[in-house]
């Protein structure tokens, strides 16, 4: 039975981790593979709630530009490990999955920096037009990505029923400690808000963030509360839509009162 | 590698290929999902890139010289958002077929990858997706197996719909589909930022007010007093905030997170440090509301 979930596992994660660049782009996002991951350690519900949870945590944390945020199937991985096999609450893995997060982090960067040394044998195969040399080539990349990432999931998976009862003499003997982890896992979302503010934030939007902030407590405190993001949502396209059209509007009058194209001729 | 391939100017058949059946752009459509398989530090995504149009470019030239020209100058250097590579994919294809000068199309592409990332990231990876988690996350916290299904649906579901619809417009157009998608594209990204700065708005709030105070002081009275009573003439420094402005906890240590971000030039993992070292300070104290636990240092305020 463990060794069938031990396959299992690696199986998955080493689909994850291609699929975190490649494939669908979204069966990797924590709430779908939490969800999985759970299933596979034979506690699918509480996947699904370490799930939702990470998912939070996630949001900002997107690879942009070919920098690398904290590793998310990582994270996912050992999350549901500590938290199905070893019993601790999802609040008080958090802080212990971002450490395996960083170094998740760290194999990407280091996949993408000797796949590098691929690049020659790609060109080799475009030189003589050979179609199946850069098939080859990608395999190859999606290979050691998905191998090593199965590989640490294993570790991980061993690691962490042997951190369970460690783990579980310190949740009761230090409980500020553990409530402390507790409390800063809460907080890691703000991280990632502060850096979506950080890329779209300009002078005129603080408004905008305020109206969204109080939108949000208003409809919080209503009937509707569970819908309240789809309805964000629904305001959310308003306003962008109104801003673009009337942007375009005010481009497109300038530039007709200068005389435009014509002027040169 | 020193290589002695030399790049032509021009293909050697300069006669306009057939134009592309639906088969092969649909194929190439389900290709471009491969264009970060062989992402790297050094030409990011070319080689994924390559692939993703190889059934189009085999078509194009049938000419084993040209096709060779052809996929060297496809392992360019690129860099564009994945949801937005078939619109590169078509005005290149378009190119491709009517056997543009190489140079040409090189600087086309690369001029129009590089914008298509930027409007990307703000649009998918900046406001979509965080919507999409803030709907669906709720619902998996709940144990509602509808959160990752709906999530699937939506992402996925997004993104192919936008990838075939960019293909066959922009292949179409051919170079004239630039013009109209690079015409507005600062009106553009403003639009979505905003809208996006809204959701992160709404975000603090929806999700961050589980960070809370659990300070209660109770007043001098109390000892001479019941229990019932002594209640009432405490002082909760939560319920305080509540009173002047719910969701005030959250909302400052956001503003502080971006203020470390974007001001003092902060990396996120320094910003996460810092965190951590706040909420564990806070627990020695007993500050933070964090389930059951006790303060390491006595305090007057915890219980």
């Amino acid at each position: 039975m463990q060794i069938l979930q031990v396959v299992l596992l690696a199986i998955v994660t080493f689909v994850f981790a291609i699929d975190q660049f490649s494939l669908t782009e979204v069966l990797y996002r924590p709430i779908i593979a939490c969800t999985i991951i759970g299933a596979i350690l034979g506690d699918l519900k509480t996947g699904l709630m370490i799930g939702g949870e990470v998912e939070i945590i996630a949001i900002g944390q997107m690879p942009v530009g070919g920098a690398q945020p904290p590793n998310f199937v990582m994270f996912s991985v050992v999350a549901c490990v500590l938290v199905i096999n070893s019993g601790l609450t999802i609040e008080t893995a958090v802080a212990p999955s971002l450490v395996f997060a960083l170094f998740g982090q760290y194999v990407v960067t280091l996949v993408f920096t000797i796949a590098s040394g691929l690049m020659d044998r790609a060109d080799e195969a475009a030189h003589n037009a050979n179609p199946k040399g850069i098939t080859t080539v990608l395999n190859i990349h999606m290979g050691i990505l998905g191998a090593l990432f199965a590989v640490i999931a294993v570790v991980c998976y061993f690691g962490g029923q042997a951190l369970a009862e460690p783990m579980q003499n310190l949740s009761t003997q230090f409980s500020w400690l553990t409530a402390g982890l507790s409390a800063a896992g809460t907080m890691l979302r703000f991280v990632g808000f502060g850096i979506l503010m950080k890329i779209m934030m300009a002078g005129d939007l603080w408004g905008i963030l305020l109206a969204g902030f109080a939108a949000a407590a208003i409809f919080g405190a209503s009937s509707i509360a569970s819908a309240t993001l789809i309805y964000i949502a629904f305001i959310g396209v308003a306003i962008a839509v109104y801003d673009y059209t009337s942007n375009v509007k005010v481009k497109n009058s300038a530039g007709s009162n200068v005389g435009g194209m014509s002027d040169g001729i | 590698m020193a290589s002695n391939y030399v790049l032509p100017e021009n293909y050697k058949d300069m006669t306009p290929a057939a134009p592309l059946d639906k088969k092969t752009l649909n194929k190439m459509v389900w290709r471009s999902l491969q264009l970060q398989a062989c992402f790297n530090y050094e030409r990011m995504q070319s080689a994924g890139w390559l692939w993703g149009i190889l059934p189009g470019l085999e078509k194009i030239h049938t000419n084993k010289d040209d096709l060779a020209a052809s996929m060297t100058h496809n392992m360019d250097f690129l860099n564009t958002h994945p949801y937005l590579v078939t619109f590169v994919m078509g005005v290149v294809l378009s190119m491709e077929q009517s056997k543009a000068p190489i140079q040409t199309i090189r600087s086309v592409r690369i001029s129009i990858a590089a914008p298509l990332g930027g409007i990307g990231d703000a649009l998918f990876w900046y406001t979509f997706m965080p919507i999409v988690a803030g709907v669906t996350a709720g619902l998996a916290q709940n144990g509602n197996i509808l959160g990752p299904i709906l999530y699937f649906v939506l992402a996925f579901g997004v993104q192919m719909a936008l990838r075939f619809w960019l293909m066959y417009w922009s292949y179409g157009m051919g170079t004239a589909a630039i013009t109209s998608l690079t015409k507005n594209a600062k009106e553009f990204t403003h639009a979505a930022s905003m809208m996006g700065i809204f959701v992160v708005g709404a975000l603090i709030y929806n999700m961050g007010s589980g960070v809370k105070f659990d300070m209660v002081f109770a007043s001098d009275a109390t000892t001479s007093l019941g229990q019932e009573e002594a209640i009432g003439l405490s002082t909760n420094v939560q319920a305080q905030l509540d009173a002047i402005l719910p969701g005030i906890v959250p909302l400052a240590m956001t503003l502080m997170c971006y203020y470390l971000l974007a001001k003092k030039g902060w990396t996120p993992i320094k910003t996460i440090c810092l965190l951590l070292v706040i909420g564990i300070v806070g627990c020695i104290f007993g500050i933070w509301a964090s389930g059951s636990y006790t303060a390491l240092v006595p305090v007057p305020w915890h219980a």
